[in-house]
């Protein structure tokens, strides 16, 4: 016999049972530190009721390393461009439902048919970026080209990121090749390069980089143009370069993850954030440079006439996306990096 | 009896085989499987990863580990030796001592390390000060070099040398070394040939305490090492991350625990006593 106690437990069971479901409409997005603003999901939760559970990663392979058991519980994830064909490839995504993503219209001409993703079948272009020199003007004229970084000119001042791609893809533009050139003999001659280079650096720093050419520690370093501005804007006399032979572009692009259960929720998300307003919200908090040109327009002037983080169409046609690299490829190039820092 | 002895063990001995043995055996698992494109791993099973282990440029990184490590071990018996045996003899004052000496684990090792980049930088504490007295004119190159890393672990690590040095010296008898004074000895002879081989099984504790630690360290070389330099700890960390190449990570990792338990296993046999 059912007690009246038991049954009171059973009936409050269901009430709970009941209340979640219906209150708790959840999306779980995980994204890349400061892309969001600081209004942008309460005024989402707000507006539709849902509640986001966000969180940020550091690089494209911890979020990779997290969601790729395909049971990570997150819906929506921003991988780079490069990780978008890898992240296909390995089933983890699921197609974007353009009928229900009203202003993609928004994304500037760019981002409408990416090399990636040529008919953003499976990714929508959020944020964007390059790697460049930023420089110190204190130390005399502006360097132009990636060759100067191999001059003696800021030897011991001078640093490169800590990352493979990054360091042999300037080595490879260096030499007047793609950035993603990926023969044995393209990468052994990158190589070569980074090797001449080495001794002539004080580090390999990533965004540790920033405080010291802020102090004056350094005086030229490679870098990404979100760290730039960010160094710019605490130290007016830095500038950014892009270099001429040509320089590396990336673009982080919402993703709907094919375990996900709440499409329809993730895409009320990617349209609210594909909104002008709201895409220029996002930027003027976190000076970054956005994908969605209709924002451009909304955002303080100070902000969009930033060359560091928007340069002019022929400075942009010196760029080249990175593309993912064949395993192969990618095996040989760990190793040459190895053969780097060892040497 | 039999079962009460059980019941008491159960707890941990169940925290071991989930927390250790079971993730161990994960790894070997992953050892011996193929790179997954993207990371991860997948079937078939091969025993590539640990004949990559054995190229020379990994067994380089190895043996340069080992160097660094041997090294930072080296600078922590020098100087905590005479530490342990100033605190050993400092009588009431020494749980003062020996709570300063465990001080810094109040904060984190992070932090802690970041301290010494600000310090070691070229506007950072040390070369503004010299310049500002008019001892150098350019800064020193102090930061992002070997000694640098070796610096940062020999800071990390001293506290793991002082404490076990601290309890053997703090238990020796200090009439013994009155009577190697009374029998002849000179001061140095004394040290030499009484205190020193009696405290050779701290020596030994702390030395093992603070190598290990130090071959698989990686914070402090990445950070203090500025990535000029690739030491085992970053090149494990980078099989996890930029080469999303698990195999190989879980060899190198499992390898080198097996060289430290071999070594480990041989100072057993050698001496015929605890290590520790």
């Amino acid at each position: 016999m059912i007690s009246r106690r038991k049954t009171l437990f059973f009936l409050g069971l269901t009430g709970v049972a009941g209340c979640s479901r219906a209150n708790r409409l959840r999306l779980n997005v995980f994204n890349w530190s400061n892309y969001v603003g600081e209004n942008t999901l309460p005024a989402f939760e707000a507006e539709t009721g849902i509640r986001v559970r966000y969180a940020i990663y550091e690089s494209n392979e911890e979020m990779l390393a997290r969601v790729m058991t395909g049971n990570s519980g997150w819906d929506v994830v921003f991988p780079s461009n490069y990780f978008i064909g890898p992240m296909r490839e390995m089933e983890l995504l699921a197609p974007l439902d353009h009928s229900r993503l009203g202003q993609l219209g928004n994304l500037d001409s760019i981002f409408q048919k990416p090399e990636w993703d040529r008919n953003l079948h499976w990714s929508m272009p959020y944020m964007w970026g390059s790697s460049g020199i930023l420089f110190n003007t204190k130390s005399g004229p502006s360097p132009r080209t990636w060759a100067e970084l191999w001059t003696s000119r800021f030897q011991g001042r001078m640093t490169m990121l800590d990352d493979p791609a990054e360091v042999f893809g300037a080595a490879l533009k260096k030499l007047g090749r793609s950035l993603n050139a990926s023969s044995e003999r393209d990468l052994r001659a990158a190589l070569q390069e980074a090797l001449r280079q080495k001794p002539l650096l004080r580090a390999y720093l990533n965004a540790e980089v920033r405080d010291q050419i802020v102090a004056g520690d350094i005086a030229a370093c490679q870098t990404w143009a979100t760290t730039a501005q960010q160094a710019i804007d605490a130290a007016p006399h830095l500038h950014y370069v892009y270099p001429l032979e040509g320089y590396a572009l990336y673009a982080d692009c919402a993703a709907l993850l094919r375990e996900s259960r709440r499409a329809d929720l993730a895409h009320q998300f990617l349209d609210y954030l594909l909104r002008a307003d709201v895409a220029a919200g996002i930027v003027t908090y976190s000076r970054t440079a956005t994908a969605n040109a209709a924002a451009r327009t909304r955002i303080p002037a100070a902000i969009s006439s930033l060359k560091t983080l928007y340069p002019d169409s022929e400075t942009l046609a010196r760029g080249e996306w990175f593309a993912p690299l064949a395993a192969q490829a990618q095996r040989l190039r760990d190793r040459l990096w190895t053969e780097l820092k060892s040497a | 009896m039999r079962r009460l002895r059980l019941l008491f063990l159960f707890p941990t001995a169940s925290i071991l085989l989930l927390l250790f043995a079971v993730p161990l055996g994960i790894l070997l698992v992953y050892a011996c499987m193929t790179r997954g494109a993207y990371g991860g791993t997948m079937p078939p099973f091969t025993g590539e990863s640990w004949l990559r282990v054995l190229d020379p440029l990994y067994l380089g990184i190895v043996g340069r580990s080992f160097l660094v490590a041997g090294i930072s071990t080296l600078i922590c018996v020098v100087l905590g030796f005479p530490l342990a045996l100033f605190i050993s003899r400092s009588g009431p004052r020494k749980n003062l001592y020996l709570s300063l000496v465990m001080l810094p684990f109040w904060t984190s090792f992070l932090v802690r390390t970041y301290a010494w980049m600000f310090l070691l930088r070229d506007t950072g504490l040390i070369n503004t000060a010299l310049q500002s007295l008019g001892l150098i004119r350019e800064p020193l190159p102090l930061l992002y070099n070997w000694w640098a890393v070796i610096l940062g672990l020999v800071y990390g690590y001293l506290p793991f040398m002082v404490l076990p040095l601290f309890s053997t010296l703090e238990r020796l008898d200090p009439a013994l070394m009155e009577a190697a004074g009374d029998l002849g000895a000179r001061p140095s002879q004394s040290l030499l040939r009484v205190l020193l081989p009696l405290s050779a099984p701290g020596i030994r504790a702390g030395a093992i305490l603070v190598f290990i630690p130090c071959l698989g360290a990686y914070l402090t070389p990445d950070l203090l090492g500025g990535g000029r330099t690739i030491l085992i700890g970053t090149l494990i960390q980078n099989q996890f991350s930029n080469s999303r190449d698990w195999p190989f990570g879980s060899a190198i990792s499992l390898a080198l625990m097996a060289l430290v338990m071999v070594m480990l296993w041989i100072q057993v046999r050698r001496k015929g006593e605890p290590l520790l």
